[in-house]
């Protein structure tokens, strides 16, 4: 459920709509009426859906959402995964990205248009839970984009002096050397069928 | 008389399929699923956006034929 305020604005929009309906007789007779029927029909209507759709889109955001469709929920278990190598597990646990907003923080480009192709991935799943069918292996529509890792972690003091990274720093980059060659455990699937789970105290 | 019955004709016509839009964005916020946002994006604002087209074409219309325009 939406948070009460999105619900009150848009049983409000619902209710001067119809206060319109019946009204709409009287008030399309006078000059201030012809305004609020303006206002009433036109106006506080796209207004009150624009809200709604901007508050959907951010909400569309959030890990709770990704994980409400069942075909995700081992991928948001494999946040809480006992694995100090698994990317998920290392980011949600230590903070690295807002738990909020987990799956969103990684898996949507940085680039001009990111968002946007986020939501039509979005929709691509939503096609695939209702209509398509969902794959048995759950996988990426692209190899992941070293760009993603750098959004955050480009000039970052642990990035740039890692022993490790100095002789391909210049292929990271580049996007030659996928980060994933060496970070192989992005979702570690094998302890979350284990049960293997850390627990903050 | 029967040109201003038209008028509010086409206005109720115009804010039932807005309401109806608000109904479904309504309907769409108390079960918050993909589906239930997909569904409030695709028919709800369409609906909305339809109901705000219908009566400015009808105000449109009616104020061309009193020669406002």
């Amino acid at each position: 459920m939406l948070p009460p305020q999105v619900i009150i604005a848009l049983a409000a929009g619902v209710a001067i709509v119809g206060l319109l309906l019946f009204g709409a007789g009287a008030l399309a007779g006078q000059t201030v009426g012809r305004l609020v029927l303006l206002v009433g029909l036109v106006a506080l209507p796209l207004l009150v859906s624009a809200a709604n759709i901007s508050y959907g889109v951010h909400q569309s955001s959030t890990t709770a959402f990704c994980l409400s469709c069942h075909e995700m929920q081992r991928q948001g278990m494999s946040l809480f995964v006992d694995n100090k190598q698994a990317l998920a597990a290392v980011h949600y646990q230590n903070r690295l990205v807002d738990r909020d907003v987990a799956c969103y923080s990684c898996h949507k480009d940085y680039a001009m248009f990111g968002d946007v192709k986020a939501k039509l991935n979005g929709l691509r799943h939503v096609w695939a839970h209702y209509v398509a069918g969902v794959p048995k292996k759950i996988a990426l529509y692209q190899p992941y984009p070293n760009s993603n890792c750098l959004h955050c972690h480009d000039d970052g003091r642990p990035f740039v002096e890692a022993e490790a990274h100095r002789p391909v720093l210049g292929a990271l980059y580049a996007g030659s050397t996928s980060c994933l060659s060496c970070h192989q455990i992005a979702h570690d699937m094998v302890k979350v069928d284990a049960d293997q789970f850390w627990q903050a105290r | 008389m029967t040109n201003a019955l038209a008028m509010t004709k086409k206005i109720r016509r115009a804010a039932i399929v807005g309401g109806l839009g608000l109904c479904v964005q309504l309907g769409a916020a108390f079960h918050w699923t993909p589906a239930t946002f997909i569904i409030s994006a695709v028919v709800g604002v369409p609906l909305v956006l339809a109901g705000g087209g219908l009566f400015i074409a009808a105000a449109w219309r009616n104020m061309k034929e009193k020669g406002a325009v």
